[in-house]
């Protein structure tokens, strides 16, 4: 059998660089998983043998895998004896790619069977056949499409589309071999059987059969949807082109390729806009990009409730706003009147400065009541108290870069309300420094004030 | 006011502008609403709280939404949203959960497959209006809206800078 798998290694070359298909394993593995009799001689007998043995109709259609297409494929009635060849050849592949669990479980086995069978007996009857071996070597080859076209037409799972063509391809495939086959069968059937010496140098392609099976898989099914639609016309079947991967010529799958492109750059423009989108997976990048919009969210959330305080003066931010046409910058002029309702306040302040005082008188009447109260209330207003010496320390550290405003104010006890007794030495200092469009980072750096009580 | 508010919402201005003067509106018009109804009533700890917080949350969104305009899915979806849940609001507040939840199950597929919930749907949930998209769309309204969410983040910052001094 290895001079024939040579052979068949030659036969495979000649078609290599138009499928890139790698069929020399495919035929080794055929001929070892056929039970055909080398040394059958006569052709009939070699026939009767080739349908006998091959087995038919395994009842789960190979179809339901691909969906059908009746996309016609390019015929050239030109080359028809070389394409019935590469048809005979198209039929290995899916047997194949079985065995690389493709998981095609493929109808193509007897038809596989025979083209192995046919392959070796035109081996066999040697290069220098005769010209009427070669005519009788078509009679089969051509039987044996149509037996093989008529085994799949016998299913009952293929849809009706392609058992209608299958019935319609068989005259097809009869009519095509008829009409281009038998006509320029001489010459051509020589050439082949000159190619089948063909030395053996194509290259091992093992690698690409998976993924070059698929891709053939769904050229080949195509191919009874295009005899089937073609109908009666003679040998178009034969002359389509072999799909490679990543061109396939099926609008479905030419559809999904352009859907996953789509995705890809899409993808891809999220990516610039997350942070920490160095995540190459797609499944990972989602998580990053769900994570980063409930971050987002959450942030909102955040800064909705810290502006308790603060939202009721935004009159002046409103009217300088609307003076100013520039985008970013908000200028707060007046938010004293923020705290002079939010805190049932007394005083009415205009500037920065009286609005911290205020702040801070509020502070101090709350520390008088209840310290508790007087700590939320801080809080809600985004501030805490610290220690005068830190505040400084803080400030200088902070104050060479941006346009700082640190306010700082001692207000002892006994000057704000006048009533009770103060401890002197406590110290309310109010740190806030402005910070142009800064992001969320410092935050707690600001507005900071602590108390200290000795 | 009215001709120097147009031009700050031109679309030259950027989607940061438009965004700001909007929220600084309604966080204007929410101040007047809460002053009218007296000032103890944002003094309650609590439950007054979460009102306004939420209320400014959605007063921020709103904001956004009309900022971005009907242009996007995700903007329209969120303003139907918000225009339904002020409609329904002031009928009662559980009828509008259960209205709520009647709308988004019928915007879902119909077909009750227990699986787990993939990426793309939980991406669905976040986004609004992300039910009715396919992947692709979906895809491109959330990078829109990320976008649109980072400077709603970045202009609530700085406003809140800006009034707690």
């Amino acid at each position: 059998m290895r001079p024939c798998s040579r052979e068949m290694q030659g036969m495979n070359s000649l078609f290599n660089p138009s499928s890139q298909i790698p069929l020399q394993d495919l035929q080794n593995q055929q001929i070892q998983n056929s039970h055909f009799d080398p040394n059958l001689s006569s052709n009939e007998d070699f026939l009767e043998q080739m349908l006998s043995s091959c087995s038919w109709a395994d009842p789960k259609s190979p179809w339901d895998l691909n969906p059908p297409t009746n996309l016609p494929f390019p015929t050239n009635n030109s080359s028809s004896n070389s394409a019935k060849h590469r048809d005979l050849f198209n039929e290995t592949p899916s047997s194949n790619s079985d065995s690389n669990n493709v998981g095609f479980r493929n109808n193509f086995d007897e038809s596989v069977i025979l083209a192995s069978k046919l392959r070796q007996h035109q081996i066999s009857c040697g290069n220098g056949a005769a010209v009427s071996d070669a005519a009788k070597m078509m009679l089969p080859q051509q039987l044996l499409m149509a037996v093989a076209r008529g085994g799949l037409s016998l299913n009952d799972d293929i849809d009706g589309s392609l058992s209608q063509g299958g019935d319609g391809s068989i005259q097809g495939l009869f009519n095509g071999f008829g009409a281009g086959s038998m006509n320029g069968t001489d010459g051509a059937s020589n050439q082949s059987m000159q190619h089948f010496n063909h030395p053996q140098g194509g290259a091992m392609q093992s690698p690409n059969l998976g993924a070059q099976g698929a891709a053939a898989t769904t050229a080949v099914m195509n191919q009874p949807q295009a005899s089937g639609s073609n109908g009666g016309a003679p040998a178009q079947p034969r002359q389509r082109v072999r799909a490679r991967r990543g061109q396939a010529t099926d609008p479905h799958s030419i559809a999904e390729r352009l859907r996953r492109e789509r995705i890809a750059e899409r993808m891809k423009a999220l990516q610039e806009l997350v942070p920490n989108a160095n995540k190459t997976d797609k499944a990972s990048m989602l998580d990053e990009i769900i994570d980063y919009v409930k971050f987002l969210q959450l942030q909102v959330k955040v800064l909705s409730m810290s502006r308790l305080g603060g939202a009721a003066a935004v009159a002046p931010l409103v009217a300088d706003m609307s003076s100013e046409a520039g985008g970013d910058c908000i200028q707060a002029n007046d938010n004293g009147g923020s705290l002079a309702r939010t805190t049932n306040g007394s005083q009415t302040a205009s500037t920065n400065d009286n609005s911290l005082t205020v702040t801070e008188h509020q502070v101090a009447k709350m520390m008088e009541e209840d310290m508790g109260t007087a700590m939320q209330y801080l809080q809600g207003k985004g501030l805490c108290l610290m220690p005068i010496s830190l505040a400084t320390a803080i400030s200088t550290a902070t104050c060479h870069n941006r346009t700082s405003g640190i306010i700082s104010s001692h207000a002892p006890m006994h000057q704000s309300n006048g009533e009770g007794p103060t401890s002197p030495s406590m110290s309310v200092l109010t740190v806030q420094s402005m910070t142009m469009g800064n992001g969320g980072g410092d935050g707690f750096a600001k507005d900071a004030a602590s108390v200290s009580k000795p | 006011m009215a001709s120097k508010h147009t031009i700050a919402t031109r679309h030259a201005q950027g989607i940061r502008a438009r965004f700001a003067s909007r929220f600084l509106r309604s966080l204007l018009r929410l101040r007047r609403r809460s002053n009218r109804f007296g000032g103890s009533q944002s003094n309650d700890e609590g439950i007054g709280k979460r009102i306004r917080t939420d209320r400014i949350k959605i007063a921020a969104y709103a904001s956004m939404a009309r900022a971005v305009g009907p242009r996007r899915t995700w903007s329209r979806a969120l303003l139907f949203k918000l225009r339904n849940r002020a409609r329904i609001h002031g009928v009662s507040r559980k009828r509008c959960l259960v209205s709520e939840k009647k709308r988004v199950t019928r915007n879902k597929v119909v077909v009750a497959i227990s699986r787990e919930p993939s990426r793309a749907d939980t991406l669905r949930k976040l986004v609004p209006g992300g039910d009715s998209m396919d992947t692709c769309v979906l895809l491109e309204e959330t990078a829109h809206y990320i976008k649109c969410l980072a400077t709603q983040v970045t202009v609530m910052q700085s406003i809140a800078d800006r009034l707690l001094l």
